[in-house]
């Protein structure tokens, strides 16, 4: 059975989220709420409600980076300071705690912002070759919903699509 | 009627968003390029002037004995403290879902970051040999040499990294979006930039469920870090034993007048901008009439905080303070001491006028009038110091070579040379936000989305099966 | 740069915490010498010749009059006059001289603010200035409360020595480039090579034996110098004569007729350098 790559343009947020709601309540068997892809002109935290509730594992990250930065980040000072041998100043420690808190802070907050940066770099999928059914009126002004079906679930998908208002549906086979 | 003015026509087309802001990329005003050519002249000036200081020496700067820092500090600490609002609008005030910031916050947020490329020229300008700038930071040298991590300026060195990689991704994480739209409407060069660095976004909704939370972690670690920045630079000074500089509240202090400064600095900006690119839709009076207000209560604070510091001086009664801060307000430095106060302290009140919020060339005067306030505030506290230390043999007063204040001009045209060039490569008002901006507002003004919403929204309780069933 | 090492210098640093201080005099960092000064200005004249023969010994660039007049010169040594105009008849009564050069404090504030740790202290309780490691950011010198380190604003060598007085340049010591900080080094290299001669005869370093080119060069021999670890010499006598103490933000004396103090020892940099008052008379 061949599959099929379907994206149908709502002009309207509302109609998608219908839409959305309409594939959750199982009306056209077969598609689950799972498989939708939603694309957007902007961020639509609402759209969980019936999108379910997907993860995002960034935060993981950022704590790793935050915590690396901190330890990492006073290990390498006090090795650099213990190293440097000619730093008796002034009758201060070798190891001065309050300048290494400072600068501990900074690496923190260094190390936790870019591995927040390279995890959404990965997370979100990025670096990816956009699908060819990409249209431009998604960064416009028009919500788009994505699926992979089976080719005997198109019509009925078509027809839920067209029950709420779907201003254009682009296709193409992939197998 | 005027409590109801709204911040921006909740009516606009969303491809009209589009059009207007890639057509600001397109043709702005003939002034636009006035004002490229003005900055590229400054610019060049600074540039001859650093090549003779580089050459013969710091000694054409008219640097003296006493007046190791002078005016190239005074800049640093200028730009740095420019760089402070950027992220006050778009970090802090995401947070507060205070959204009127989303037409204005994308160039604060570059603002931010040219002011950091620009005040981290200072320190290594001041420099007197510059080409072993490198060793303030701790790389692994065979000779196991690092720099001395107690030093302040190695803590600038810290800071400013972290902050200038931190804005600088934060500027581009909240860019993606729209580069994204300029990759979908461009042709040529523009297109094959866009392309790359829109690193393939299209706005499903993986990608937007993972920026939303990159932009909030990210504006949880800048707010901080901006804080730690401003402190870290006012450590400089409050880490000597200088009269005038070892003060304790100098960390609220300069922060106070980073907000200040930096907000002085949108309120130009914005007007630059709104004229340069016909922004009037965006770039709104009620948007204006907000970042007034902050900036008025900034302005108050930083009031207040020169208030203590000078009571707590007198009072304080330390002979090197005193006899400082009356030689400020009495001496050679007096014009620029007072000038300083009157343009922070008494020229802000014009932000408490309604009629003056609204009208665009006053607004404009005004927000200059508040950075040469500011820049005069950072003279004041690095130059008076040195010239009345605690030896009265070295007691000086020194006003800069034309070579310094070529450099000090022309940092003005290196920021502004950055920031042209990126309001005209990049939209500098984010489609996107505006969008959201725009469809928020209607969602809370008519129900008819609500209601819906959480009509469909019911059936996620229940299980798929039941209900299909 | 062993692991060994790491945990050594560790250790030190608890122990310096419990223990105020690096050189904690039982500690394993004890110090070599604690090089002194003291300077006896009723005796100081204010002929100059201290800062002249400083020009010579460590070569000091000549800035001429007007980089001298901008603030630009390079006088390690230098002799500040004050004006006390108290008295109308004879204000050249007021007159007072000070010979003014790097304090070598024993908490120096510049050391710390260096970024580079281009100035350190040393083993003999000295700051070092090391020239090589500077790169000109010239913090220490706004830290400084006696304002004594001088900065290389330009390429001084050009002309400061025209022919044929490149000759009378020490050849012990380097000659500055531009962008470098300098200052007083108590002429560390005769300590230097006093150390190395008291070394190679196997014997402790003997008192007068450095002498700096200022002490050297005073008419009036109003400069002592010497090691104040060493008990019996002249300085430590001195020192415990006037009642002066180190580590002190205040001194406590028995007599206070004794004339010797520290300047800005109240700001708790702990100079080396003691200054006997001038006698007045009494109007």
């Amino acid at each position: 059975m061949s599959k099929r790559r379907i994206l149908a343009l709502f002009g309207d947020f509302a109609e998608a989220h219908d839409a959305i709601a309409d594939i959750r309540r199982n009306e056209v068997p077969g598609v689950t709420v799972d498989d939708i892809t939603m694309k957007s002109p902007i961020e639509h935290p609402e759209v969980e409600e019936v999108l379910g509730d997907r993860p995002v594992h960034i935060q993981k990250f950022t704590l790793f980076g935050a915590i690396f930065g901190l330890v990492f980040g006073f290990l390498f000072l006090a090795s650099a300071q213990a190293t440097f041998l000619v730093q008796p100043q002034g009758g201060k420690a070798v190891i001065p705690l309050p300048a290494n808190f400072v600068l501990v802070y900074e690496m923190v907050i260094f190390f936790a912002v870019w591995m927040t940066f390279l995890s959404f770099l990965f997370l979100s999928g990025l670096f990816k070759k956009r699908s060819r059914l990409y249209s431009e009126k998604v960064s416009l002004d028009q919500v788009g919903l994505m699926l992979e079906i089976d080719e005997s679930i198109a019509e009925p998908l078509r027809d839920l699509f067209k029950k709420h208002k779907v201003l254009e549906i682009r296709e193409e086979v992939i197998q | 009627m005027m409590v109801n003015e709204k911040d921006i026509n909740e009516q606009i087309a969303w491809a009209k968003i589009n059009t207007d802001v890639l057509r600001s990329m397109e043709n702005p005003r003939k002034s636009y390029w006035v004002a490229v050519a003005v900055c590229l002249a400054m610019v060049a000036c600074a540039m001859l002037a650093e090549y003779i200081q580089y050459t013969v020496g710091m000694g054409v700067s008219n640097l003296n004995n006493p007046h190791m820092w002078d005016m190239y500090i005074a800049t640093f600490v200028f730009w740095i403290g420019m760089s402070h609002s950027g992220t006050l609008l778009s970090a802090i005030l995401h947070l507060l879902h205070a959204d009127w910031r989303k037409p204005i916050y994308r160039f604060a947020e570059a603002m931010t970051t040219f002011s950091l490329l620009t005040a981290g020229l200072f320190p290594i300008i001041h420099l007197g040999r510059v080409w072993n700038m490198y060793w303030v930071l701790p790389y692994v040298s065979d000779r196991g040499i690092w720099p001395n991590f107690r030093s302040p300026l190695v803590w600038d060195a810290f800071a400013i990294s972290t902050y200038l990689s931190a804005s600088m991704l934060f500027l581009f994480i909240g860019m993606i979006p729209d580069l994204a739209i300029c990759r979908d409407n461009t042709t040529g060069w523009r297109k094959k930039l866009y392309t790359a660095l829109s690193l393939g976004w299209e706005g499903n909704d993986r990608q937007w469920r993972n920026f939303r939370k990159v932009y909030l972690l990210m504006a949880c670690f800048l707010i901080p870090l901006a804080v730690s920045v401003h402190s870290i630079v006012s450590a400089d000074f409050a880490m000597s034993i200088m009269p005038g500089w070892h003060v304790t509240s100098f960390p609220p202090y300069f922060v106070a007048g980073a907000l200040y400064s930096g907000c002085a600095a949108i309120i130009t900006l914005f007007i630059m901008l709104r004229y340069f690119f016909r922004f009037e839709e965006y770039m709104t009076l009620p948007i204006m009439e907000k970042t007034a207000k902050l900036t008025f209560a900034i302005a108050m604070v930083w009031t207040y905080l020169n208030l203590i510091e000078f009571a707590s001086v007198w009072y304080g009664h330390d002979m090197y303070n005193k006899e400082l801060l009356i030689a400020k307000a009495t001496g050679p430095y007096a014009w620029v001491f007072w000038t300083m106060l009157f343009c922070g302290s008494v020229v802000p009140f014009a932000l408490a006028i309604r009629k003056l919020r609204r009208h665009m060339p006053t607004m404009f005067v005004v927000s200059i009038l508040l950075n040469v306030g500011m820049f005069f505030e950072r003279w004041m506290i690095v130059a008076p110091t040195l010239s009345l230390s605690h030896e009265p043999w070295q007691w000086d007063v020194m006003w800069g070579s034309i070579v310094q204040w070529a450099l000090v001009f022309g940092s003005f045209g290196w920021f502004g040379l950055l920031f042209l060039v990126f309001v005209k490569v990049f939209p500098s008002v984010s489609m996107y936000e505006v969008k959201e901006m725009v469809f928020h507002r209607n969602m809370t003004a008519g129900q008819r989305d609500v209601l819906r919403m959480t009509d469909h929204a019911k059936p996620v309780k229940q299980t798929p099966g039941v209900e299909g069933a | 740069m062993s692991l060994d090492n790491i945990l050594n210098n560790w250790s030190d640093y608890r122990k310096a915490a419990e223990e105020g201080g690096f050189y904690d005099p039982e500690g394993n960092h004890p110090y070599e010498h604690r090089w002194t000064m003291s300077i006896n200005l009723d005796l100081c004249n204010g002929c100059n010749a201290c800062s002249t023969a400083c020009y010579a010994e460590n070569n000091l660039a000549f800035v001429g009059k007007e980089r001298f007049e901008k603030g630009h010169a390079m006088s390690w040594m230098r002799i500040e006059r004050y004006w006390d105009d108290q008295d109308k008849d004879y204000p050249e009564k007021g007159a007072s001289f000070l010979p003014m050069m790097c304090q070598q404090c024993g908490a120096a504030t510049c050391e710390p603010v260096c970024p580079v740790a281009a100035t350190y202290h040393t083993p003999d309780g000295l700051n070092a200035q090391v020239y090589n490691r500077c790169i000109g950011s010239r913090y220490c010198s706004n830290n400084c409360p006696y304002r004594v380190r001088y900065f290389n604003f330009y390429s001084y060598y050009d002309d400061a020595w025209p022919e044929p007085m490149q000759q009378q340049l020490n050849p012990d010591i380097t000659v500055r480039d531009k962008g470098v900080m300098e200052k007083c080094t108590f002429c560390v290299q005769r300590i230097r090579s006093a150390k190395d001669k008291a070394q190679m005869e196997d014997r402790p370093v003997r008192d007068g034996e450095v002498m700096p080119a200022c002490a050297q060069s005073c008419p009036t021999s109003a400069i002592v110098f010497g090691d104040t670890l060493d008990e019996n010499s002249a300085i430590s006598k001195l020192w415990k004569k006037h009642q002066v103490k180190r580590n002190v933000t205040q001194q406590h004396k028995e007599n206070p007729e004794l004339r010797g103090y520290r300047i800005f020892e109240e700001l708790n940099v702990d100079p080396s350098v003691m200054y006997l008052e001038r006698v007045r008379e009494e109007v």
